[in-house]
């Protein structure tokens, strides 16, 4: 232990010097009075545990205890008259003693100041306080500032040992699993947040109207949990509960579509689920609401189940009548805002499917994707002497899945239509793309060979390092819109794409900005020099014809 | 305007965090010190200052869990967060991203940048108030 001291009269160093010695502690003694209190404040740049002051000889003892309590050093001062204590006390310092203090007392103030210092940086109390904040988090949820589960539960008991049976609405929210891909885990924020306010409104409309609807709460990721009471001699709690259920569906869903279009709403399930408790004293209560929340959990998931058969045969509809459309999405020079090229994207005729998303992931699970897969080529290389023009170039995106597909992978390309592959380049998320690695390069080599070039969609969104995008040999980078959205704001994301700037320009690969939405956004990616860029800015995609449902 | 602005500096280094401490105190910033991420987060609670220099690679809680704490706590959140450290690839930024830091500085630290940075995060958190 170190005790940096200020010069004083050879008694009380004395003492000090003894004490020193039993606590095993050095002491430095830094010489001058009190105009050099600078000198002592550099002395605390050596890390010691305690500054010890002749009260006499310092000035501002406010600035010496700021100073040591930023640091986290203890601070003794000793006094000579009952104006110094006064000053030293209003001066804040950890402790004070009578300059002719003895030894034992010394150490022991000495030791106690330490104390005092130590109790906020103990790691005791540390680990007391990061675990509290830890804690806070999990009792209420932060987008809602409802109560989680294990709050609400005792409200449940509550609920089910005063009025005999408590009915428990259960609110599965299921999300695309690709809506964070996509839109980048901040998009979602601000949609589950929504999905809360939309939730919280319609639990205080349903609390003013009737006094029955008691508590809701956010359990897991997104969903939520509804406790009412029932009253067991109305014939229509079924019907009510239905109406309940449908209501707050309804009510969420359109808050969604409003604020963030429908395109993000459509990647979005609400299947809601309920089941009846009715009081059983052999049964422990806790236990009997948990089981009471996985009934009606699976309720909402057989909704759920029932919601996906109806649309995989609307996705063989789709198929059959060949009912999809294309989206032109324009990329432009960055500098001079000319269109380089157009991304085609397919969506869906029918309502239900007209997400990509959505429809590709219906395709997916009913085994359908290399069939959507082929449609969805054709469609777009179709209307490329239509919707380009020759100099520009057409991004389609490319499924992994569809490399195994027979007519895609030997490029038959009578079957899918392409007369210049050199106007093609083939987009390849990140994450597929760097998971599947060898098999990946093997078919990129052969695809090249026929003069189609290569995009890496989607680049940032997931772990994948710039050695492993570069082993691919990309023509081009499409960096992931989560970097791009607010960069103009955020200096991490203007980190991260000036770094992959300087990488793709010593690898003469071409940089696209996805998803840029915002004036800001695009003087952003301008200055950091991305070559391309592609978004809602400056033009709307081209929706193309073919749209058999609409018409 | 920066005068007044409190700084955290958190280091296990104690020679790194008083480098930088004199540093900025020589701007006119009001510096306190911890030296890992648990009392970090102890002196956050205490003092909430407007950001927070944070080292990276620190026994026990790392910088990145830090981080990560501070921007899921709803009081602390609106904290700018500048990690220090000596790793400044993609995959490191990309890690600070998704912890939810701010900015970065790459070690061995160059004040004129660790200046800049602190300045550009002030200057956007006051934004955002």
């Amino acid at each position: 232990m170190r005790i940096v001291a200020t010069e004083a009269d050879s008694d009380l160093l004395d003492v000090l010097q003894a004490a020193a010695g039993d606590l095993d502690a050095e002491v430095v003694i830094v010489p001058g009075t009190a105009e050099k209190d600078g000198k002592l404040i550099r002395a605390l740049r050596n890390h010691p545990q305690v500054v010890f002051i002749d009260a006499s000889k310092i000035d501002d003892f406010e600035t010496l205890r700021a100073e040591t309590h930023a640091r986290g050093i203890a601070l003794v001062a000793a006094c000579h008259t009952p104006e110094e204590q006064t000053a030293v006390v209003n001066g804040n310092v950890d402790e004070w003693l009578d300059a002719g203090a003895s030894v034992e007392e010394m150490k022991a103030r000495i030791e106690c100041a330490l104390k005092r210092v130590h109790r906020a940086e103990s790691p005791e109390v540390s680990a007391q306080v990061v675990e509290h904040l830890q804690y806070e988090e999990l009792l209420y949820d932060r987008f809602t500032g409802f109560p989680t589960l294990p709050v609400m539960l005792e409200r449940g008991r509550e609920i089910l040992e005063h009025t005999g049976s408590l009915t428990i609405l259960y609110i599965e929210f299921v999300r695309y699993s690709k809506l964070e891909e996509i839109y980048g885990w901040q998009r979602l924020d601000e949609v589950l947040q929504t999905t809360a306010r939309a939730v919280r409104e319609f639990y205080n409309d349903q609390e003013g109207a009737r006094e029955n609807v008691l508590m809701v709460s956010h359990t897991g990721d997104d969903d939520f949990i509804f406790f009412t009471e029932v009253d067991d001699s109305d014939p229509h709690v079924e019907e009510r509960i239905n109406t309940l259920a449908r209501g707050m569906e309804n009510s969420i869903r359109e808050r969604l579509e409003k604020e963030h279009g429908e395109d993000v709403a459509g990647l979005f399930g609400i299947y809601i689920g309920a089941t009846t408790l009715y009081r059983n004293p052999k049964v422990r209560t806790e236990r009997m609401i948990y089981r009471g929340i996985r009934e009606a959990q699976h309720v909402a998931r057989s909704v759920e189940q029932r919601e996906r058969t109806r649309k995989v045969s609307e996705l063989k509809e789709l198929l059959r009548d060949e009912d999809v459309f294309i989206e032109y999405h324009p990329i432009v020079v960055t500098e001079t805002k000319e269109v380089y090229g157009y991304e085609a994207l397919a969506r869906g005729g029918p309502r239900g499917l007209r997400s990509p998303e959505v429809m590709f992931g219906v395709a997916e699970e009913a085994n359908l994707i290399w069939e959507l897969s082929r449609l969805c080529r054709k469609r777009a290389i179709e209307g490329i002497d239509e919707n380009l023009d020759p100099n520009q170039l057409l991004f389609l995106n490319i499924d992994p899945h569809d490399f195994r597909d027979p007519t895609f992978r030997y490029m038959d390309v009578e079957e899918i239509g392409v007369d210049n592959p050199e106007r093609i380049v083939l987009e390849i998320t990140e994450r597929t793309a760097i998971t599947d690695y060898p098999v990946f390069q093997k078919y990129l080599k052969e695809f090249r060979a026929h003069g189609f070039r290569f995009a890496v969609d989607d680049a940032g969104s997931g772990y994948a390092g710039l050695g492993s995008i570069a082993n691919l040999e990309p023509d081009f980078i499409k960096l992931d819109i989560s970097l791009i959205s607010n960069i103009d704001t955020n200096f991490m994301k203007q980190n991260l794409v000036e770094t992959m700037m300087s990488f793709a320009n010593d690898q003469g690969i071409q940089v696209i900005a996805e998803g840029v939405e915002r004036e800001e956004e695009y003087q952003a990616v301008k200055e950091l020099g991305v070559h391309l860029t592609q978004g809602f800015l400056f033009h709307k995609p081209k929706y193309v014809g073919k749209i058999t449902t609409e018409a | 305007m920066a005068s007044d602005a409190t700084i955290l500096v958190v280091d296990d280094n104690r020679d790194n965090a008083e480098i930088l401490r004199s540093f900025l105190e020589s701007r006119g910033y009001k510096v306190i010190q911890a030296f890992d991420g648990e009392s970090a987060l102890a002196r956050m609670e205490e003092v909430h200052p407007d950001l927070v220099l944070l080292d990276v690679m620190m026994p026990g809680m790392d910088g990145w869990q830090v981080c990560r704490t501070i921007k899921q706590h709803r009081d602390l959140a609106e904290t700018r967060v500048v990690m220090v450290t000596a790793k400044g690839g993609w995959e490191d930024k990309h890690e600070g991203m998704r912890a939810g830091a701010d900015d970065y500085v790459v070690k061995p630290i160059d004040l004129k940048e660790v200046e800049k940075k602190v300045e550009r995060n002030l200057a956007a958190g006051g934004d955002a108030e």
